[in-house]
């Protein structure tokens, strides 16, 4: 059986980068993988999301609605504004954070518990703060990563090297150092 | 090699592989990346364009010289190469020559939906449609032995979901053998369409049509596959993908080649079935060859929608009304209704931002143009009432200036727009006498389609220092006398002009001088921060829209990671709450 998952946030913030290395981690462990995202006006600060569904043969690039076993989301908005892919055997990790909308006023609490509400395996973890500590706010989404590849159980060294066949020299050792950081924590 | 490559990469990679050696192309989502991938190949010499006319002249020119070309634009910039295309067509080619249109259906960044298998059959040109990265591949580097063979230019259409899917793929780098480069072609009856040698080449190219008709029918890329179900589905493109992927024990023909369309191999498909579903992504272009053969049991339109882009759910629904599929998928959640839209927004910091505060603020009617600065038609800017298509904000800026004497209009376009398209209309309103106002928004880049360069920039596709093209000499040597530049971060002057330039009754040219945020480097300052106690909640800095200022509690405040320093904030906050520097709290 295929699986699917989704990558969603906000334009801008690196769910992109995350969806590519985490397609080739998916490819060094020797599956088929097909990837779909949309480049344009979300470039701008708007809704982003990436599909990846891997597999033995892959056709589709898209799942459809109700079928996605996976979600890695950056942003708390954004991860309610895709429940219609998942169902209740689906496992999130979020974010847990709101990236204002410019003209909106976000209720965050309400959102919180609508996210919740669909009582899914849902893993709310502020990744931003976690991040500070380590001093390390430009490579959130690789922590993210390092702590997801527990949730899709895929080994981690194909991450690792994933994260040096994506990333430029200079961005490895701090991304490799950032995915443990994801990895180790409970 | 084992990669996981986009569509975009792998049409690169194709024309690589075939031997091409020069490229050209205006940026446009979902195409730009082609060209981005292709500048990395030292053989191809690689360009952009001020539009995609040129661009596609260039690339026929180069086949004409001898060597394999292409040409690459999205779905709209074919409208603006459509008189190259269509004569083209008649001229045929020398060495091969693509023309790659990347369409959009689903519209995530364009201004309508266009078919570009339409343009096929009205230029009389094959067409090629991949289903995804693997594909496109070896459709390039089959577009060019075709082109050259038959004698014809050949589109390669994309869509969004072929051009940024990325897949697994297995492929190598080494080049096709016999693809030699040709001479100069000199051949006046070819190539030179005034009407007696056109007649004779229009003769041609229906001779032309009739062996492509015999291909077109036997090619392996219009395929039947056997199925155990006794469903005949007729598909191209992303749609095979969606069908196999659902109904995979089904008897499927793919069309690989769409025009000329193999009717024969269709008739004998069709044939076998009771029922034939055709499924295809916007215009009924398959469904209408079929009908117009009188094949009569096949339908698609009347389960498909004929708008938006396709997905597993849309094909899936389809199937089912056509009753071959029972739903599988079901639907668990719901989005909850009212949840906030997060549409696009000018970035922080986008030097566009203050010249569209002004606009608002003087209420003066805008023209708008296709780029970034779309994005002030949104609220809070609001400031943009038309767009159309490249170059149409100038145009129509003349025609509402001619029409409405008494209002204050303003057209607003970008650099790399001006040039595209804009200069033309400009060259007219200065001959006409049109008295109103046109602001070049020249932040010295492409940006909307992530920052290539333009003749502006002074660099080229390949980061290296290039010419370039001083917009203030250009405008002034059409004979403008009005022209001013500004620097659109210094607020108050800015506005001066632009008020003063709106209430003169002569044409002007404003020329708003402040690179893009983002490219080539991104630009960040030291941010600024709202001293809380001097805000007094009047709200004047939101309506400005940039995404790095927030309010709570009565109180309006700045994410600091966000803030690119740019200062608009500060230039329109009343009571000066909002200072310089990194907030202390
Ligand atoms: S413009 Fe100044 S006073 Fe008004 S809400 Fe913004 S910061 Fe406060
Ligand atoms: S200075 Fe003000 S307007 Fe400019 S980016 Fe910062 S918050 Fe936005």
């Amino acid at each position: 059986m295929n699986k699917s998952i989704i990558f969603c946030g906000v334009g801008g913030d690196g769910i992109i980068t995350a969806s590519n290395i985490c397609a080739v981690a998916l490819m060094r462990a020797n599956f088929d993988v097909k990837k779909s995202e949309v480049h344009g006006m979300s470039q701008r600060g708007g809704s982003v999301n990436a599909f990846l569904v891997y597999g033995k043969k892959v056709y589709s690039f898209l799942p459809a609605k109700g079928s996605l076993n996976y979600m890695f989301a950056s942003e708390k908005l954004e991860a309610l504004r895709n429940v219609d892919y998942l169902n209740p055997d689906s496992k999130l990790l979020v974010n847990d954070r709101i990236v204002p909308i410019v003209g909106a006023n976000i209720d965050e609490a309400q959102i919180e518990e609508s996210l919740k509400s669909y009582s899914l395996d849902l893993k709310l973890i502020n990744f931003n703060d976690l991040a500070k500590q380590h001093n390390m706010q430009k490579a959130i989404n690789t922590i993210m990563l390092g702590y997801f590849s527990k949730i899709i159980e895929i080994d981690k060294k194909y991450f690792i090297r994933a994260i040096s066949d994506n990333l430029s020299p200079k961005l490895i050792d701090i991304n490799i150092e950032a995915f443990e950081i994801g990895f180790n924590l409970q | 090699m084992r990669k996981i490559i986009s569509g975009n990469e792998a049409i690169a990679i194709g024309a690589y592989r075939a031997n091409a050696s020069f490229a050209s192309g205006y940026p446009g989502t979902p195409s730009s990346e082609i060209l981005e991938y292709t500048k990395t190949f030292e053989d191809i010499k690689v360009q952009w364009a001020s539009n995609e006319k040129s661009a596609f002249e260039q690339a026929l020119g180069s086949s004409i010289a001898g060597r394999r070309s292409f040409v690459t634009m999205k779905h709209v910039g074919l409208n603006v190469a459509a008189d190259s295309l269509m004569s083209s067509s008649y001229t045929g080619v020398n060495a091969g020559f693509v023309v790659v249109v990347a369409d959009d259906p689903g519209m995530h960044s364009s201004q309508n939906e266009q078919d570009t298998r339409l343009f096929a059959k009205f230029a009389q040109v094959p067409i090629l449609e991949p289903s995804d990265a693997k594909e496109a591949m070896g459709f390039m580097q089959y577009a060019f032995s075709l082109s050259e063979e038959y004698d014809t230019p050949v589109i390669l259409r994309s869509t969004t979901r072929v051009s940024h899917t990325q897949e697994l793929v297995y492929f190598d780098m080494h080049k096709l053998g016999g693809m030699e480069d040709k001479l100069l072609a000199k051949n006046i009856s070819k190539y030179v369409l005034v009407p007696k040698n056109a007649l004779l080449r229009h003769k041609k190219l229906l001779e032309r049509n009739t062996k492509l008709q015999k291909l077109t029918n036997e090619i392996p890329l219009n395929k039947m596959e056997q199925g155990s179900l006794n469903v005949g589905i007729i598909t191209s493109g992303v749609s095979y993908l969606y069908a196999k992927e659902l109904l995979p024990e089904a008897n499927f023909l793919k069309i690989g080649l769409s025009w000329p369309f193999p009717i024969d191999l269709a008739k004998e498909f069709a044939k076998n079935f009771e029922k034939v579903i055709v499924i295809e992504e916007l215009e009924p272009y398959i469904e209408e060859q079929l009908k117009i053969a009188d094949i009569k049991n096949v339908e698609g339109k009347k389960f498909f929608p004929q708008d938006g882009e396709f997905n597993l759910d849309i094909v899936e629904e389809g199937l089912a009304k056509a009753s071959v599929l029972e739903k599988r998928h079901k639907k668990y959640f719901e989005v909850p209704k009212n949840l906030p839209l997060r549409p696009p927004v000018l970035c922080p910091g986008c030097p566009h931002r203050p010249i569209f505060d002004i606009l608002h603020s003087l209420r003066v009617y805008v023209t708008g143009d296709i780029g970034c600065y779309t994005l002030g038609a949104a609220a809070p800017l609001s400031s943009i009432h038309t767009t159309v298509c490249m170059g149409a904000s100038i145009s129509m800026g003349y025609g509402i200036a001619k029409a409405s004497q008494n209002h204050k209009i303003v057209s607003v376009i970008g650099d790399s727009t001006f040039l595209h398209t804009g200069i033309q209309p400009l060259i007219d309103a200065y001959v006409n006498n049109v008295a109103y106002t046109v602001i070049i928004l020249d932040n010295s880049i492409t940006a909307m389609t992530g920052g290539q360069p333009d003749a502006v920039s002074g660099f080229n596709i390949k980061n290296e220092p290039a010419p370039k093209v001083d917009l203030e000499n250009l405008v002034r040597s059409i004979g403008i006398k009005r022209v001013f530049k500004v620097d659109q971060y210094d607020y108050k002057k800015t506005k001066e002009i632009i008020e003063q330039e709106v209430n003169t009754k002569e044409l002007s040219v404003i020329i708003a001088t402040r690179p893009c945020v983002l490219a080539p480097i991104k630009i960040k300052e030291m941010p600024y921060f709202v001293i809380v106690d001097k805000c007094i909640d009047c709200k004047r800095c939101l309506r400005i829209g940039c995404p790095a200022i927030g309010y709570k509690e009565n109180k309006a405040y700045i994410i600091e990671d966000l803030c690119t320093g740019c200062g608009l904030c500060a230039e329109v906050c009343p009571t000066l709450a909002i200072v310089k520097g990194e907030s202390n709290e």
